[in-house]
């Protein structure tokens, strides 16, 4: 058994005084009469010594008590300040009037009667009074006081501290009491006098302070794993404005200009309008007949309007074609994971922005067997081993496919979309080679990760749900760690 | 997107097989399963593919891709010797007419709720909520041919379907629910299509209602399909749709004379494709007679054309084939998604970062080893959070979007620090201190900047601490700045200054106004720092991202 050198100080003068209040002993100890009582309760603890602690009710006179102590209450210095009887609106302009009138009828030392107080000539001194003279008459004089707030109850509490038998013994069998240091100080450490130093030792039961680090968000954290990934793989990022028109939202992805996903209650629209690039007619055309290709186009009209207008991005496809636009030389190979905007109430797995992880590589020679391949890889190394392909259908990508993966806890689970670009969208801006796109939803597999069932969690955040999950983030439910690439 | 109700005993009955065969290999042809029920199964198709909207058209696919019937599914059509005329009126409002007779069909209860949900689901996916194309279906037997597709005086009156007595053109408008539901596709015509028998009984007000002479019940026996809209292939589409669905079950399909022109004509389109192209795009080697077995499975009629082409005849109902690479699509469905090798593509490339991410994870690394936890706050908000709250004025490069889902998320927004703010506000019941930074884009008029803003909230927080960490960002961002007094209203005068960069205003820090924080409901002082990342070395451009 460890005791502290305060415990064995403390334990010293009892063996001398056997029992003291804890005042005595710190006028002894030369500490807070408060440090005394945590000491005797820790040695106490041990069963050497014995806290006995005594809680007595004592009473006193509140400020406004004292004065009517002295003075009287209202109602006698009232009584006092007429002779048999008195009009009552003339008592009214006594300043006790407002007490003391009320008291005096509820005693029956007077009545109103008549617009006149009268007085009864009862006016012996009541309990009240009693108890005000002298407050420790108690009973019911007292309650009334205290009821009228001239008297306030003090809860006073006495400590008893006595050695125990076993306490003596120990404290007779000696102790060591020699100093013990709380800190170490560099003068210490400097002169090597540490070496007869000793430290006071800290219980480990007690739990550490809890603090919180400086962090990247948990969700923040997916993106960035997946960025890595596909860094790793070789793709370049890329990235753009969250205001794009029409024209690069849909148009040029060959989107009909009478979509439903093109109507305003899917889609944030702008009043703001941006130019079309050089060569729009291309894309033009295309929507109308196919342009050169051996596609037979939307037909219908095609409104220069409905291009120009502005729109908050639905998906970030539309930074990939301006991407592919500007690069039509093979090889590319490119992604951007941002935020996009679809026009959704916000509920527990719909959101108005979220976020898109893009990709796209255009090559030579490349396959619906490589999209394929690329969407495995990737789901393998989010942590995903069962990956599995269904037929899908989105107006850019022919052929097209839903990546879906396996969740123990919930089969399988969509993943989002990919395809080949079609030529329809491709042809117009003279890129002649097939492009792999995907466009993959990054919040699903973030609530994966960081086991989440209600999508707002991720924005609108409690940030001590932050502050309590891990910045090590292993893998989803699968029991498969993600493959980190560093 | 439409969601199809298959009833197993019909559908069982039509394809020829189980009912688990079918519903393990329905989301093989392009559908998701919505629910799976005891007597049936809910399942939503793709809009590109309306001819599976009926349980018809789903068995037809479902034979093919099993393997049970393969090839193009032959239509006979015999000529009704009914002539239906159009209105030259017409050219301006609702030009295009398709149509077609049924005969002897065979209607219960069920069935002709799986009729009305076909013509629903292509009200929506071809029609485009009956713009585009109508559809009516009629008893044959209880009108008159010639029929006759006119503008018609808008105080012209008949029975609309569901009503007890004779309606205005305009009445019906005002006063049927599917009158109301779709006035406005006609609101702005001088004259209503309307669509007369020979005694110019009224059969239809497409795309409003029918007349209810000729209600549909399950003692109909012979039908006649009116097609109405503005694009002519997708009224022919809707016909055949229908018309084919409808022969599947039994039904004889006759042609209606139009303008001299037969409809439907039920018959294939024809395509050549290569299958060198086909096994470019798809990544498998398909020689034109592989590629014609796995067509035949898709119900297209095909049959090599040479050693690498195909002679592909596309089925009438097939309304998504535009391109050759839609075909291959159908090919690589029926080699099986499940089938394909999955490789990686062996394209070399060296990845890099974009700039603008570069240095947003430079931001994260520096705000969190100053002690500072990241949030993710929307870039949607509203003018009280961005202005009012912050005593700030809106800014005139704010974007509005048009039709906002509530009053929380009606602009774009323009800063960052007013949504660290509203964080603090929803977090005020977590221990002090809190430091919370964000960094991501911002939005004025059509361009998208880079922004990082930190607040620190706590008893001692003051300008000092937002100073000291101000300096510290832009020395890590290697930002060269210079400060002097700023007059934003969100902070306390004589307590904020601006970062000065290249002659510009690049950010504001400082200790914020009390009314602020009574504003937000904070108790306690928050030191607040936001700078424009544009200013950063290295960022690509001057003027923010279009």
């Amino acid at each position: 058994m460890d005791l502290s050198p305060n415990e064995k100080r403390l334990l010293v003068l009892l063996e001398k005084v056997k029992t003291a209040d804890p005042s005595a002993l710190a006028a002894e100890m030369g500490v807070s009469p408060e440090s005394v009582i945590q000491y005797a309760y820790l040695l106490a603890d041990r069963g050497l010594c014995r806290v006995e602690k005594e809680v007595k009710t004592t009473y006193s006179l509140t400020e406004e008590g004292q004065r009517y102590a002295s003075e009287g209450l209202p109602e006698r210095q009232l009584l006092g300040s007429f002779n048999e009887k008195i009009p009552v609106q003339e008592l009214t302009r006594h300043p006790l009037a407002r007490i003391g009138i009320g008291q005096m009828k509820r005693k029956g030392w007077v009545v109103v009667r008549g617009g006149m107080v009268e007085k009864t000539g009862k006016d012996a001194p009541g309990e009240d009074e009693l108890a005000l003279r002298d407050l420790s008459r108690g009973g019911p004089g007292l309650a009334e006081l205290r009821r009228r707030n001239l008297v306030t109850e003090n809860l006073e509490t006495r400590y008893r501290i006595s050695v125990t038998p076993e306490g003596l013994d120990w404290a007779r069998r000696g102790l060591d009491m020699s100093e013990e240091a709380g800190t170490l100080t560099r003068e210490q450490i400097v002169s090597g006098s540490w070496k007869g130093l000793k430290l006071r030792k800290y219980s480990l039961k007690a739990p550490p302070r809890k603090i919180y680090p400086g962090k990247i968000h948990p969700y923040q954290r997916v993106i960035e794993e997946m960025r890595q990934i596909l860094l790793c793989m070789g793709f370049t990022e890329i990235y753009g404005g969250i205001v794009q028109s029409a024209f690069w939202n849909f148009d040029a992805l060959f989107q009909p200009q009478d979509h439903p996903a093109r109507e305003m209650q899917d889609t944030f629209y702008l009043k703001e309008t941006l130019p079309l690039p050089e060569g729009y007619e291309r894309v033009r055309d295309m929507h109308l007949f196919g342009g050169n290709t051996s596609s037979t186009g939307w037909g219908g009209r095609w409104s220069r309007e409905k291009a120009e207008q502005c729109v908050l991005r639905t998906h970030t496809t539309c930074l990939s074609i301006q991407h592919l636009a500007t690069h039509p030389e093979p090889p590319v190979k490119a992604f951007c994971i941002n935020r996009v905007y679809r026009r959704e109430a916000i509920d527990p797995t719909h959101l108005p922005e979220f976020e898109q992880l893009e990709g796209i590589v255009m090559d030579r020679d490349v396959t619906f067997r490589h999209l394929l391949g690329f969407l495995k890889e990737f789901y393998h190394r989010m942590g995903f081993p069962g990956v599995r392909f269904r037929p899908g259908y989105f107006p850019y990508t022919e052929p097209s496919v839903e990546p879906e993966v396996f969740v123990p806890s919930l089969g399988w689970v969509e993943m989002g979309g990919a395809g080949i670009f079609r030529q329809e969208v491709t042809a117009p801006f003279g890129i002649t080679h097939p492009v792999l796109a995907w466009g993959l939803g990054v919040s699903r597999i973030a609530m994966l990760r960081l086991g989440l069932s209600d999508l707002r969690l991720l924005y609108k955040i409690d940030i001590g749900w932050v502050r309590e999950t891990p910045s090590w983030l292993h893998g989803p439910d699968t029991g498969v760690g993600g493959q980190k690439c560093r | 997107m439409p969601v199809i109700r298959l009833y197993y005993r019909y559908l069982e009955k039509l394809v020829g097989t189980d009912r688990e065969t079918i519903l393990a290999n329905l989301p093989m042809i392009g559908s998701d399963i919505e629910r799976v029920e005891e007597d049936h199964v809910d399942v939503e198709f793709f809009p590109s593919r309306p001819d599976l909207f009926s349980v018809e058209g789903v068995a037809r696919a479902m034979r093919g891709y099993l393997g049970i019937e393969t090839g193009l599914p032959r239509y006979s059509v015999t000529p009704s010797g009914i002539e239906f005329s159009v209105d030259p009126g017409l050219a301006t409002i609702r030009p295009y007419l398709g149509s077609a007779v049924i005969r002897n069909v065979k209607l219960d209860e069920e069935s002709i709720l799986s009729l009305m949900g076909l013509q629903e689901a292509l009200h929506w996916a071809v029609g485009r909520g009956r713009s585009k194309v109508a559809i009516g279906i009629h008893d044959l037997d209880a009108v008159t041919p010639p029929f006759r597709y006119m503008a018609a005086e808008k105080s012209h009156a008949f029975v609309p379907l569901d009503f007890d007595r004779e309606m205005t053109l305009d009445q019906i408008l005002d006063e049927h629910p599917k009158g109301r539901a779709y006035a406005h596709i006609v609101s702005d015509f001088p004259r209503y299509p309307l669509i007369v028998d020979a005694r110019d009984r009224v059969l239809s007000f497409p795309p409003i209602i029918n007349g209810e002479l000729t209600r549909v019940t399950q003692e109909t026996r012979n039908l006649l399909l009116d097609t109405t809209g503005t694009d002519e292939r997708a009224v022919a589409t809707a016909v055949n749709i229908i018309c084919t669905a409808l022969a599947d079950t039994g039904a004889t399909v006759q042609s209606v004379t139009i303008g001299g022109r037969e409809c439907p004509s039920l018959a294939p389109s024809e395509r050549i494709v290569s299958s060198d192209d086909a096994s470019a795009l798809l990544g498998v080697p398909l020689d034109s007679t592989a590629l014609s077995s796995l067509l035949e499975k898709m119900r297209y009629g095909a049959g090599p054309a040479g050693v690498s082409h195909v002679r592909v005849l596309i089925p009438c109902y097939r309304a998504d084939i535009m391109h050759d690479w839609d075909i291959f699509e159908d090919a690589a469905i029926a080699y099986g998604y499940g089938t394909f090798d999955a490789e990686m593509p062996r394209t070399f490339t060296v990845g890099a970062p974009h700039p603008v991410m570069a240095i947003y994870a430079v931001a994260r690394e520096v705000m969190s080893g100053l002690g500072y936890q990241e949030v993710l706050p929307f870039t949607l908000t509203n003018e009280r959070v961005l202005a009012t709250k912050m005593q700030r004025p809106l800014k005139d490069s704010v974007l509005r979007v048009m039709h906002p889902i509530s009053e929380e998320q009606t602009v774009v927004r323009t800063d960052l620090l007013p949504l660290l703010l509203e964080m603090c506000q929803l977090n005020r019941h977590r221990e002090l201190p809190q430091r919370l930074y964000a960094v991501g884009d911002v939005v004025g008029g059509t361009h998208t900047y880079p922004r990082a803003a930190c607040v620190s909230t706590h008893a001692a927080a003051d300008f000092s601490e937002a100073y000291a960490v101000a300096d510290a960002f832009c020395r890590e961002l290697d930002v060269a700045v210079s400060v002097e007094e700023s007059d934003d209203p969100a902070f306390i005068p004589g307590r904020r200054g601006n970062l000065v960069s290249g002659g510009k205003t690049v950010g504001v820090f400082g200790e914020i106004h009390p009314a602020v924080l009574n504003a937000w409901e904070l108790e306690h002082p928050v030191a607040a720092v936001e700078i424009d990342l544009t200013a950063v070395p290295g960022y690509p451009g001057q003027q923010g991202t279009p």
